[in-house]
């Protein structure tokens, strides 16, 4: 099937929305007046990463479903490649939360619900390899890791909405049903590093896929040459 | 704290995701080029074993 948008052009894209969100996000958009200060500069990438992540393990607990419904590898692929991204976008959060905590609160980590359930996420992804590692029947393997999948991404809308129903922590909920929380000026960098976050992601994803696909095609040419 | 202290924070940040990703950009652009060379090799390698096999049912 032809592509609508090519490789190249999509990494372009998102290099481009990027570096014009955080050009924005310097120049354009006002320092934060509260205790964060300049330190909230961090927000314009921290916060699309974030939600990037879990928008990768959506996709990834969408692809288990269809791979358990199907048998067919093609979802495997699909799933294993999102929860590889979504686990190195989220601990890219982690690594960036903590210095803005440092940075604000003067406190690296904070048992608060958003920290605690994002690092229990990083903890339940991190084991879907594990579990992938130690299965060695194809078929089997992603079996187990789609189950897996789909019973880790229930902590995924939990961390979502842990800043919404208990709001004790440092997160504040950003976007709500009442609006953005943030001047036009703000929102504007912020929606635009979103877009290329994305656009990162979707970009990867292919990449990735192309990888897994290339890896299973020389695979089955190596035990058909008697590998 | 001072915009400049505040500066130091956000560098490390951006400069983190900057390198991880663009590292990761590269680390995959490079693994796709050496599986379709891998791949390229072995599909000329079962090319001449087919050949070579044909040519020795003909004889």
């Amino acid at each position: 099937m032809k592509k609508l948008v090519s490789a190249p052009a999509l990494f372009l894209g998102a290099g481009a929305f990027l570096i014009i969100g955080v050009v924005l996000a310097f120049w354009y958009s006002p320092i934060d007046a509260s205790s964060m200060g300049f330190s909230q500069k961090i927000f314009y990438y921290h916060a699309p990463i974030a939600e990037t992540a879990l928008v990768a393990f959506g996709i990834s607990f969408v692809a288990a479903i269809a791979y358990l419904r199907t048998q067919n590898l093609k979802w495997d692929r699909l799933s294993v490649v999102c929860v590889r991204l979504g686990l190195l976008f989220s601990i890219l959060v982690m690594a960036t939360g903590m210095i803005w905590g440092k940075a604000a609160w003067d406190s690296w980590w904070d048992w608060e619900p958003r920290l605690t359930t994002f690092l229990l996420v990083c903890f339940l992804y991190a084991a879907y390899f594990v579990l992938r590692s130690v299965v060695d029947e194809e078929q089997r393997r992603a079996t187990y890791a789609a189950v897996f999948a789909i019973i880790a991404f229930i902590d995924v809308p939990i961390t979502f909405f842990a800043t919404r129903f208990l709001p004790a922590g440092m997160h504040p909920a950003v976007i709500t049903s009442g609006g953005t929380g943030m001047p036009g000026s703000m929102f504007l960098s912020f929606f635009l590093s979103m877009i290329g976050m994305t656009l990162l992601l979707v970009a990867l994803i292919r990449r990735d896929l192309q990888i897994e696909t290339l890896k299973d095609r020389v695979s089955d040419l190596k035990t058909a040459l008697g590998g | 704290m001072t915009v400049a202290e505040g500066a130091k924070y956000v560098a490390a940040a951006y400069a983190i995701i900057m390198a991880v990703l663009i590292i990761y950009y590269f680390m995959s652009a490079r693994r796709v080029a050496a599986l379709q060379r891998d791949m390229q090799l072995l599909e000329d390698e079962a090319k001449r074993l087919q050949a070579s096999a044909a040519g020795t049912a003909a004889e």
